[in-house]
């Protein structure tokens, strides 16, 4: 059964949408997908995260419907955002106690996982390393990235180890270098 | 929500938020000590800074904490719930400056307009709220209603001696907008 479906999804503001959306993501799944623009990618990201409802289209996250289930959505996704944070390593004790608390994740099991996966991130500019680190806190089945930036896709897929990361990109090289498998089975609604 | 998760929010924003807070309460105690004994002083300048700890809250001040919180497993009324608590604890807190400057300056009834400074602050806070979620004209629509809900509030307390009467309306007031702001932060979208 796919994680993270999307059938025709799409979303409108005003005069302007994203064109529908379809793609599945299985578990252990690496998808990339390209899109016209960076908002678009966003939109999309926010989206397959459960944090935008789709103004039309169907999508659905571990079989739960996000425009009714939204808190479900966001237990199994983990949304990684396109820009830095404007924390320094400094505030990383306090942006853990706070993402574990908000995701009811124990503050001791929450600081171990978390400075394991700093360990493990290398030496990824803390900006891009502590959103990431705060997604996979709680332990996601889904880890979504809005952009991510190519030149950490390698320790950031190997950090992932066996979840599903779906992410969003502007160019074809990026997508690609986060497109390992070249598991994405999407296809244009 | 789980009383962890609700006192991180509020704790992460009010430290964000520390210099703003801290130039309220100044305010509050400049204005404290220069007005101590009008009664209009305390309603209307404590809910102006409410209204303006309110709108602090909009979406795109602290987009970290936006983003945190738009991810997290919480129900949009949990979410409202808390984000109302943070305007709330600094508009009380400044309010509570106010009496207690303007009791050192002898006002004899500063603790008994505490009450009901508070009771008009927190509903005008809590009716400027759905003014974040909100643009142009229905923005300025909410700031407005937040300010009359205080000017009412002071009519109701003072000029027409009922203070229970603007005890009623600023629950009421309150409480209806809270629901409100719950219900748009449920349908709001954050593109």
């Amino acid at each position: 059964m796919p994680l993270l479906r999307m059938r025709s999804a799409s979303f409108r503001l005003g005069s302007w949408s994203v064109a529908p959306v379809t793609l599945d993501v299985e578990p252990g799944e690496l998808a990339a997908r390209t899109f016209a623009s960076a908002r678009e990618a966003a939109v999309v990201a926010l989206m397959a995260a459960g944090i935008v409802k789709a103004s039309s289209g169907c999508v659905l996250i571990g079989d739960f419907d996000p425009r009714v289930q939204s808190v479900h959505c966001k237990r199994i996704a983990g949304f990684v955002p396109h820009e830095p944070v404007g924390l320094e390593e400094r505030d990383f004790a306090a942006y853990v106690a706070y993402r574990a608390a908000l995701w009811n994740v124990e503050a001791r099991l929450a600081f171990e996982r978390a400075s394991a996966l700093r360990t493990a991130l290398g030496d990824m500019h803390e900006a891009f390393a502590l959103p990431f680190i705060g997604a996979l806190l709680a332990g996601p089945e889904l880890i979504v990235l809005d952009r991510p930036m190519p030149a950490y896709a390698e320790r950031i897929l190997r950090v992932a180890g066996g979840k599903a990361v779906l992410s969003t990109h502007t160019n074809v090289a990026a997508a690609r270098a986060f497109r390992r498998r070249d598991a994405l089975r999407a296809t244009p609604a | 929500m789980t009383p962890r998760a609700l006192t991180a929010l509020v704790a992460a924003r009010l430290y964000e938020q520390r210099r703003l807070v801290l130039y309220a309460c100044a305010a509050a105690l400049v204005v404290g000590l220069l007005q101590p004994r009008e009664a209009a002083g305390p309603v209307m300048f404590c809910s102006f800074l409410g209204i303006l700890m309110a709108l602090a809250q909009s979406p795109g001040r602290y987009p970290h904490l936006d983003r945190c919180e738009q991810s997290a497993p919480l129900f949009g009324r949990e979410l409202a719930r808390a984000k109302a608590l943070i305007p709330c604890v600094a508009a009380a807190l400044a309010t509570t400056i106010y009496a207690a400057a303007a009791s050192v300056r002898g006002a004899p009834d500063a603790v008994l307009m505490l009450p009901i400074a508070l009771a008009a602050v927190v509903a005008a806070t809590l009716t400027a709220l759905s003014a974040t979620l909100r643009l142009r004209g229905s923005r300025a629509f909410y700031v407005l209603l937040a300010a009359a809900a205080s000017a009412i509030a002071y009519v109701l307390a003072v000029p027409a001696h009922s203070p229970l009467a603007e005890f009623g309306f600023c629950a009421i007031a309150s409480f209806l907008a809270l629901r409100q702001y719950g219900e748009a932060l449920a349908r709001y979208d954050p593109i």
